[in-house]
């Protein structure tokens, strides 16, 4: 491109509108240089003004005594021109005006015939590509659940070994010292909130690694990609493109996800769209998924978690799909143009704000939500109901937690985890359902407790420890990198013994099964993904599309979740696999 | 000019990205956002994003000042279906 230079003392060039337009200014302008209210602006700028409709010079005119004749003259020309051009004044104006300037431009500029591509350009060619689009949006779905699932894990060890380690110790030595040592007290400390919220928190590295793949995905400019990328899916299906919007929203928190449906136009769309957000697998999900996945799919953690991603997404594009053509139908698609923002480098600062942001939500979660689901939980297994056990010293079979959840629990047989526990953790589930991981922790918990023995440690043995540890933990995850590329690291060593807590859940979940604990814990986590959304994703839905449309989304969702998970389990078993 | 561009968002088929359609009708996209910028104060297009609203009401944890998690989805515009004899019944601030 090049530009044309004019001397200062070269012709001005100045705007001219049409004739019936240029004689209107005249008009007003003579009328305005008369009066000395207005003297200190140029008439001709007034008059344009006043014919836009600025609403600040009406006003001024409207004080003065000549306004009497002024104001019918302005309406007689305005009201003259806008059916002339019909159209408001202001946009024929700003239309001339716009056309002169793109006419000024052509004058002292030259483009080169074919338009130069930027680097974005060049980017999007590629990555918005009609048939490489979404080959390029699952690999990168498969990278951030692998930095989940396997950079992670040597940090969420390094938590879980403090929490269960050193601050349990620290703990039940505090409450020795306050003489509450072996009562409900310490029963509550340990087994409710430290095994509750704790369990929970031993997440934290897992999310972090989420958010910060995300925020890395969203600060370079591609998430606006990926949006526009599924929107023509979606609307290539028949489906509102603008449905992907809220979805992308929902694989971080499905309650935003809700508000993001106000988005769409129509009452119809934003309903659909509604209903198929809570498919979208929300990032308080994935702490069930990792804890599963560990158990039961230890070399396979990345393929879980990408599936249930993935599964959510197809589930929801597929019900949609259904009631766009059935109860949604006949609502005209809108067109519409997305902003995409230029790609960028992600800066460490901007990585860090959004990684600690979210992050700091769900620590804040932990010492609120889960913590009183924790301790409400705790209660209902210290409450013995039948056996010989007292308050806080009972069988946890016994237990009023187990009653409770036990009374349902054959609604899940079918499915491959018809047992109290389960059932018990998917009922908290629907406080929150991060709170699915914190029951499991509490209720398998009590088994594991059983059977491990730890060395009694000094404080600052425990502080050297958790130090060490530390640096092993990142020098693994280090080395867990290449694992994002398939290259393994850490062959040449053993497999990592698994935890009583995991052998446990491993145990519970054979038993229910008969014997396909990894079939039912697949079952599990599909249930998991598809069931109820939380309650406050719940309020949320209520708020925005009524009562009878929240009804249909908790027991629609129940439905499809018991559904799909009968299909794998049973189908699993009819397979002969697990 | 301007017209143009409210005709093309009008009558375009399926998603258009801004660079897209800046290419489409020959215009650099800053000059197009400006354009739009115009309607959508006209109310001929509407700009809709999703904003940190969503917790607003503070039923979700404790995040009022904004959810960490709604920033995620780009900028769109449509046209807005209006009634043309509704057009200049209420005078706007000009973008000059």
């Amino acid at each position: 491109m090049t530009v044309s230079y004019f001397p200062l003392h070269a012709r001005r060039s100045t705007v001219n509108y049409e004739q019936r337009l240029e004689e209107a200014i005249t008009q007003i302008s003579n009328v305005l240089t008369m009066l000395p209210e207005f003297q200190q602006y140029q008439p001709r700028w007034l008059a344009i003004q006043l014919l836009e409709g600025d609403a600040d010079v009406l006003q001024q005119l409207q004080v003065l005594p000549q306004s009497g004749t002024l104001l019918p003259m302005l309406d007689e020309i305005r009201t003259r021109l806008q059916a002339h051009y019909g159209d408001d004044l202001d946009v024929v104006l700003t239309d001339q005006r716009y056309t002169f300037v793109n006419r000024l431009v052509q004058q002292v500029m030259t483009r080169p015939a074919a338009h130069a591509l930027t680097l974005s350009d060049k980017i999007d060619r590629v990555v918005t590509h009609r048939w490489l689009g979404i080959p390029i949006f699952l690999a990168l779905m498969w990278i951030v659940f692998k930095i989940t699932s396997d950079v992670a894990a040597p940090l969420l060890d390094w938590v879980d070994g403090v929490i269960t380690g050193p601050i349990t110790s620290w703990a039940v030595t505090l409450l020795t010292f306050a003489g509450v040592s072996g009562t409900w007290i310490e029963s509550l400390a340990v087994d409710g909130i430290i095994a509750g919220v704790g369990g929970v928190l031993v997440f934290v590295p897992v999310l972090m690694s989420l958010y910060f793949a995300l925020a890395l995905l969203e600060d370079s400019g591609y998430m606006a990609r990926a949006a526009f990328v599924m929107d023509r899916l979606m609307r290539t299906l028949g489906l509102h493109g603008k449905s992907f919007l809220p979805m992308i929203v929902g694989f971080g928190c499905t309650v935003p996800a809700i508000y993001a449906t106000r988005t769409l136009e129509h009452e119809k769309d934003r309903i659909l769209t509604g209903l198929l957000v809570p498919f979208m697998s929300c990032s308080a999900r994935l702490p069930v998924y990792i804890l599963l996945a560990a158990v039961f799919f230890p070399l396979y953690g990345g393929i879980i978690v990408f599936s249930m991603y993935l599964l959510g997404i197809i589930v929801a594009i597929v019900l949609g799909f259904i009631f766009k053509h059935t109860v949604f139908r006949g609502q005209e698609q809108i067109p519409f143009i997305m902003e995409l923002p230029p790609y960028r480098l992600p800066t460490l600062k901007g990585i860090w704000f959004h990684m600690w942001e979210k992050t700091a939500a769900f620590v804040r979660k932990a010492w609120t939500i889960i913590m009183i689901t924790s301790i409400v939980v705790w209660l209902l297994i210290a409450i013995p109901v039948g056996g010989s056990g007292s308050f806080a010293d009972t069988d946890i079979d016994q237990s009023a937690f187990a009653a409770i959840s036990g009374s349902f629990a054959q609604v899940f047989a079918p499915l491959g985890f018809g047992s109290w526990q389960s059932s018990g953790a998917l009922l908290t589930g629907f406080v929150a359902k991060e709170v699915v991981v914190s029951t499991m922790a509490q209720i398998y918990g009590v088994d594991a407790e059983e059977e491990e023995q730890a060395e009694a440690t000094t404080f600052f043995e425990d502080l050297g420890t958790i130090a060490t540890s530390f640096g092993s933990a990142v020098f693994d995850t280090v080395r867990s990198i290449p694992l994002i590329v398939g290259i393994n690291l850490f062959e040449a060593e053993e497999e990592e013994e698994p935890t009583a807590l995991m052998d446990s859940i491993r145990n519970g979940f054979e038993e229910s099964s008969g014997g396909h604990g990894a079939l039912s814990a697949l079952s599990f986590l599909v249930f998991v993904l598809l069931y109820t959304p939380c309650m406050v994703a719940t309020a949320a839905a209520r708020q925005e599309f009524g009562n009878r449309w929240m009804w249909v989304s908790v027991i629609g969702q129940f439905a499809v979740a018991w559904l799909v998970a009968l299909i794998v389990f049973q189908g699993g078993v009819l397979l002969g696999l697990g | 000019m301007l017209q143009q561009v409210l005709h093309e968002i009008e009558q375009a088929q399926g998603t258009w990205s801004l660079t897209e359609l800046a290419r489409k009708l020959e215009l650099e996209p800053g000059v197009l956002e400006g354009m739009i910028a115009f309607w959508v104060r006209k109310g001929r297009i509407a700009a809709d994003r999703v904003e940190g609203q969503a917790c607003s009401s503070g039923s979700c944890g404790d995040c009022a000042a904004g959810c960490p998690f709604a920033g995620a989805a780009p900028r769109t515009f449509r046209p807005v279906l209006i009634d043309p004899a509704t057009i200049s019944k209420q005078p706007e601030h000009p973008a000059e």
